[in-house]
């Protein structure tokens, strides 16, 4: 090392890594159970990516028309193609309505029915009675629920004194030997020193990694970042194929445009302004899933429908719905198509665009929220002191596609599970492990050799090549051939990380470092996801494979489980799991699986 | 060397509890201040401030010298209470504030008291 | 005294200039702010020439174009670019606002871009805002009622009263406009500041709240609440069109309304 770094050290029973929806309500579940927990986080609290959801929760309140959680989870689970765990979904599902509920009763501002209730839309793939149409279950907040919430969870942890260390980046876990988890390591951006936090449990919540790709609805921060960490402990990611397009990112910026908004009565048009969607789901047309929307558009694209000069894009109609409609439901997107799409919903079409939008894969865990890693032996074998929430976590409630709304549901039902698990386990009298001089070393190493990396590629032209590489190799369709090219061409790519040159020294807000340690997250989460799509040889929700265009659930009703070696050019093991095919409770039994028609 | 947490720091001693009826005052005077504002400008117009006689005249009338003790209390306070923003806003030496806002006060404590004096004066020396 | 003037070590120099590639023909030169806390030298502007015609249309993408190709060693905070996060508040062309929400084309002639006014700076673009955040806590920002919530349910709430909260609840703590207050800066230890204020009435417009009487009493101070001198600034500097203004206003004569 050219340097040696001075380290405070802190001990926490919990430690939560990120402070978006499932961060901040695993921390305040923690923190209402006596736990001493720091919440370490790269962005200020209510900057995080949770506050950019626009449509709603789901949840099945029933407070517009009848609706049941029964009717919820089978939505999800054909949601997710079936390879979600029916277990998880259950769990999420059943804890919705209670999960809303609380939101409410911490404050969070509602738009409300007629009669003082909290307010609910049609959302993409969520139906009344199996299929039979479309059913009002997003709770929202205007087209701003993900604000409103992380919001209200920011101020209940405000309420509930959370110690927070905030523009903390963390740079990697402290593993023992034994191979639990016991802590992380951080660096703090303000000072520019290096914490170590030893934890009786560590619980990441560390979002996405849409930056992965060239073009995301996403924000920069969503740069895998609790993933990297947890591939260079040596466990595996699950799921990583499967990456949800959102239907509707506004042509060019990516900027994302609400569900909600053909919740609330929009449609989409080809060349020939044709309601397309019509075709591809029948019954709900553009409230079908996403990954059938997003395909559907795709396919009008190729086939020379698409709209603009170049036949590049789909219209996106919510001219019809009057500006008092949009302006009390929908002000967000008509302001964000104004600016970035230089158009006026409400009297012309917006241009839009199949996005990256969403991470399905991520870090396994059970439903209470713990870690993974699946042996041969026990699929289900947890990794002890480490838990995850959130899009970081592939619980799997979200299989190979999931539903709008399901996100921020995901992200309140398992935060908080996380915390009640916490509570159960962490016992906040007993004394810590001791830890060793040697821990967190790895982890300074690998930050000290970044900081003074004296390569020939920036990181920005390293970063560019592979999200050039993801977007095209990795996309709504995929092939064998595109796939394998994919897999070399983003090797070569990750070859040249070695080559990464940082220009700023400085331990002080040293973005351009912060930006290269988020490099080896996303390449990590790059290789992971290309890779297991490339051995996926089938078609399942999101992962729409042209050579193998059917579901086999003989062969693949499986989860992926992707193990990265990131000391040597991102090499990806790949190994299976099982889909758990059961449910939690004999209230509601397994929902077999059958063909997938909207 | 400050080393204590922000949010004491925010909290300090905590709300005065205080600052609006200052405020309403100065919106009140400031009310008050326009028609007597108008009707004083009017008086001098209509040269009632022409030589002494004149003045003697005007405010032997019950309502005019009524009308110019009103507008003196009500100038007064509201320019106290303005200079005390003004002072407040940008004089950060906690004595010099302190000096500076008695400064004023008694400035216009005298200048008023003086003002309605003469009134006074003016209004008896013709009864 | 208030100063007026920069102290000494603060007082901003001529930096270095980046020349845009020769065969650029839309250029557009960028002067930004620039501090280094390492060397301890004064803060300067350094001046990027940038090709329009291969940059994204908000100022943001110039400065991202700015890290990615040209000088990897500016430093500023981003995150959703779409406007809904306020990491990228800063003072572009005289005004503070979002930079992912500025439009180049808005701007004529050089883009100058400094950090957000009269805060400490901790490097080039990225103010410590530390204080403003103490103080949003410090009003308690959250629901607070003794009556018990419903067991299952949510507590009700009325159309007309949800509407009261619009145009407040919104508002993503950027602190545009706090920062571009006369009065915050000068008396930024004792005022509360329009971003926090507006947060402050939040709960004061929220029928589900029972502790109006107490907010009204923490904020009833000739500091905290009435250094507010309707100078308008907040309003017309927020990036997201809200009136923190109308809501001191508000709260004004909320307090004003419960005296005798």
């Amino acid at each position: 090392m050219s340097e040696s770094y001075k380290i405070i050290d802190h001990n926490y029973d919990v430690v939560v890594m990120g402070a978006g929806g499932a961060g901040l309500r695993a921390t305040l579940g923690t923190v209402e159970a006596g736990l001493k927990t720091a919440c370490i986080t790269k962005v200020f609290p209510t900057r995080s990516h949770t506050v950019a959801a626009q449509g709603g929760i789901g949840a099945s309140l029933g407070n517009m028309s009848e609706d049941h959680w029964q009717w919820h989870m089978y939505d999800t689970v054909k949601g997710s193609d079936w390879l979600g765990d029916q277990d998880a979904i259950e769990y999420m599902c059943r804890n919705a309505v209670p999960a809303v509920h609380e939101l409410e009763h911490y404050g969070m501002p509602f738009s409300r029915t007629e009669d003082g209730k909290i307010y609910q839309r049609p959302f993409g793939g969520h139906t009344r009675d199996h299929g039979k149409a479309p059913v009002e279950r997003a709770c929202a907040a205007a087209d701003r629920t993900g604000h409103a919430m992380l919001h209200t969870l920011y101020q209940q942890c405000l309420k509930h004194k959370a110690e927070f260390f905030v523009e903390y980046i963390a740079l990697d876990l402290i593993m023992d030997d034994d191979g639990s988890c016991k802590g992380l390591m951080a660096w703090d951006l303000d000072t520019g020193e290096l914490h170590r936090f030893n934890a009786k449990m560590v619980i990441l919540a560390s979002g996405g990694y849409g930056r992965a790709f060239f073009s995301c609805t996403s924000a920069h921060t969503c740069t895998g970042d609790g993933h990297g960490m947890v591939a260079r402990a040596g466990l595996g990611l699950q799921d990583m194929e499967f990456v949800q397009f959102h239907p509707t990112g506004i042509y060019g910026s990516g900027c994302l445009i609400t569900e909600g908004a053909r919740g609330e009565g929009g449609y989409l048009t080809n060349s020939e302004g044709e309601r397309f969607m019509e075709r591809y789901a029948p019954t709900v047309k553009d409230l079908a899933s996403r990954d059938v929307v997003s395909r559907g558009m795709a396919q009008e694209i190729r086939d020379g429908r698409g709209v603009g000069e170049h036949g590049e894009y789909i219209h996106l109609h919510l001219e019809h719905l009057g500006s008092e409609v949009l302006w009390e439901r929908l002000p967000g997107i008509t302001e964000t198509a104004k600016i970035f799409a230089g158009v006026d919903a409400t009297k012309e079409p917006i241009p839009v665009l199949p996005t990256v939008h969403y991470n399905m894969g991520g870090i396994p865990t059970n439903y209470k929220g713990e870690v993974l890693r699946p042996t041969a032996k026990d699929p289900n074998a947890i990794v002890p002191g480490l838990m995850a929430a959130g899009e970081a976590a592939c619980v799997s409630v979200h299989g190979a596609n999931r539903l709008g709304t399901n996100s921020l549901l995901d992200l309140v039902v398992f935060g908080r599970a996380c915390g009640m698990h916490a509570a159960e386990v962490v016992d906040a009298k007993a004394s810590f492990k001791e830890l060793k001089a040697t821990d967190g070393e790895e982890a300074v190493e690998r930050f000290d050799r970044l900081r003074w990396a004296k390569g020939s590629r920036p990181t920005a032209d390293i970063r560019l090549e592979m999200q050039r590489v993801m977007q095209g190799n990795c996309g709504v369709f995929r092939t064998s051939e595109i796939l394998k090219e994919g897999k070399d061409k983003l090797s070569e790519t990750a070859k040249t990380l070695p080559d990464v040159g940082v220009s700023d020294r400085s331990l002080i807000w040293n973005s351009d470092l912060v930006e290269t340690l988020e490099l080896e997250n996303l390449m990590t989460c790059a290789a992971a996801t290309m890779n297991s799509a490339e051995a996926r040889h089938e078609s399942r929700g999101a992962h729409a494979h042209e050579d193998h265009p059917k579901r086999d659930d003989e062969t693949w009703m499986k989860h992926t489980i992707a193990t990265v070696d990131t000391e040597k050019g991102y090499g990806v093991d790949l190994t299976y799991r099982p889909v758990n095919n059961f449910t939690l409770t004999d209230e509601v039994s397994y929902i077999e699986p059958k063909e997938r028609v909207y | 060397m400050k080393m204590q947490s922000d949010l004491g720091r925010v909290r300090g001693l905590g709300s005065a509890k205080s600052g609006s009826s200052h405020w309403w005052t100065q919106r009140v005077t400031a009310a008050a201040n326009l028609p007597l504002g108008i009707w004083f400008i009017v008086s001098i117009l209509a040269g009632h401030t022409a030589d002494y006689d004149a003045v003697q005249a005007w405010l032997g009338s019950y309502f005019h010298s009524t009308m110019m003790i009103l507008m003196i209390v009500s100038v007064a306070v509201h320019f106290t209470h303005g200079l005390q923003v003004v002072i407040e806003d940008y004089v950060h030496n906690r004595k010099v504030e302190m000096i500076s806002l008695m400064l004023i006060k008694a400035v216009a404590a005298f200048l008023s008291v003086a003002a309605i004096i003469s009134v006074l004066r003016i209004v008896f020396a013709g009864a | 005294m208030v100063e007026f003037n920069l102290p000494a070590n603060s007082v901003v120099k001529e930096g270095k200039t980046f020349s845009a590639p020769a065969d650029a023909k839309n250029v557009r030169a960028f002067k930004i702010y620039r501090f280094d806390p390492d060397s301890g030298d004064n803060p300067r502007t350094d001046t990027y020439d940038i090709d329009l015609d291969k940059c994204g249309p908000m100022v943001l993408d110039a400065l991202i174009k700015i890290k990615n190709e040209i000088d990897a060693t500016l430093t500023f905070r981003r995150s959703c670019r779409e406007g809904i996060c306020g990491s990228c508040a800063m003072n572009i062309d005289g005004r503070n606002t979002l930079a992912c929400l500025k439009p180049i084309d808005d701007i004529k002639g050089e883009v100058k871009i400094y950090p957000l006014p009269h805060m400490p700076v901790v490097k080039d673009l990225v103010p410590d805002l530390s204080q403003p955040y103490a103080q949003l806590a410090s009003i308690e920002p959250w629901l607070k009622a003794d009556s018990p919530n419903p067991p299952d349910g949510e507590r009700l709430q009325s159309r007309e009263e949800r509407a009261k909260l619009d145009g407040l609840w919104e508002c993503i703590l950027c602190f545009s406009c706090s920062t571009a207050c006369p009065s915050y800066w000068w008396n930024s230890d004792r005022y509360l500041g329009p971003a926090v204020l507006l947060q402050a009435y939040r709960w004061l417009a929220d029928s589900r709240d029972e502790y109006t009487g107490e907010r009204l009493d923490a904020l009833e101070d000739p500091f905290r609440l009435y250094r507010c001198h309707t100078i308008m600034n907040c309003t017309n500097t927020c990036p997201k069109g809200l009136n923190p203004a109308l809501a001191i206003t508000e709260i004004k004569k909320m307090i004003a309304e419960r005296r005798a």
